[in-house]
């Protein structure tokens, strides 16, 4: 395994402090390219009849799309994705061609002894409306560096 | 209503063959392209070699889950290493609760992923929610 190429200092981080935030577009195009790169095909991402006859305004994104929107906030900020170890979260809203994702986080807690930074994420659209909640992502910060050899 | 007798049943994936450019497609489909150097898929990739799993439950003709009213309600996962070109994973997908609320019916899922060595590299809990039409 690589040795790691942290962007971030665990000891520079500070409980309360806000991850850059990520502005996503989602189109039908990508809604597709994401169903090719998943496997899910299901209809209701990317057949407008098929979705407006289950009672949904039209194709919808997939849910795991907003939650790669999530994981990308967190391990652009890291600077290296090995470190994350957990995610989860709420699809709270809908998601649908034209909108605009707005994706924040700020870091929750941190721990000295284990090294792991906890993080509070959500999603919001272009309305404010909520898309993604109860987000939390943990990451694992690599053992500090030594100059000194131990005896 | 989905009967609740199906609790319990599983389901597992033929072993996924991660490569290079299934990690790349997925990065593309959802613009997480930052190159880090070695190539490390984004831990959310977990969904595509997995996803078999998902597939089965939601086609499985015996529990006959009404998928045309199926939603994602929530996602929970752990990453235990980072997923690598190279990798041969298997999924296990167990159905863990199938539960009425109000209009709405909850069902969870829950994943395990091994690799090639047997060794665990991620879980996952799903909820669905299916809307009742």
């Amino acid at each position: 395994m690589k040795a790691s190429i942290a962007a971030q200092d665990f000891d520079a981080v500070k409980v309360g402090q806000s991850l850059p935030p990520l502005v996503k577009r989602v189109t039908v195009e990508q809604i597709r390219q994401y169903a090719e790169a998943s496997g899910d095909r299901n209809p209701i991402h990317l057949d407008d009849v098929f979705a407006r006859a289950a009672g949904l305004p039209g194709v919808i994104a997939h849910g795991m799309l907003t939650m790669a929107f999530a994981n990308q906030l967190v391990t652009d900020w890291l600077g290296d994705r090995s470190m994350l170890k957990r995610l989860q979260g709420r699809f709270a809203g809908m998601v649908v061609p034209g909108d605009e994702l707005s994706c924040s986080g700020s870091v929750a807690s941190k721990d000295e002894a284990s090294r792991r930074v906890v993080f509070n994420v959500a999603v919001a659209n272009q309305r404010g409306e909520k898309v993604f909640t109860k987000g939390v992502g943990e990451a694992e910060f690599p053992p500090q560096r030594s100059d000194h050899h131990a005896a | 209503m989905t009967d609740p007798r199906w609790v319990g049943r599983s389901y597992e994936t033929a072993p996924f063959e991660v490569t290079e450019r299934s990690i790349r497609d997925y990065m593309a489909a959802v613009g997480d392209t930052r190159d880090d150097g070695e190539l490390v898929a984004p831990p959310t990739y977990a969904m595509v070699f997995g996803f078999d799993a998902y597939w089965q439950l939601w086609t499985d003709q015996e529990v006959a889950l009404d998928t045309a009213h199926l939603v994602h309600g929530e996602q929970r996962f752990n990453f235990h290493r980072p997923v690598v070109p190279g990798d041969r994973l298997r999924t296990t997908g167990r159905i863990t609760a199938i539960n009425p609320r109000g209009d709405l019916e909850l069902v969870s899922f829950e994943l395990a992923s091994r690799d090639q060595h047997d060794e665990p590299v991620s879980d996952a809990t799903a909820l669905f929610i299916i809307r009742k039409p």
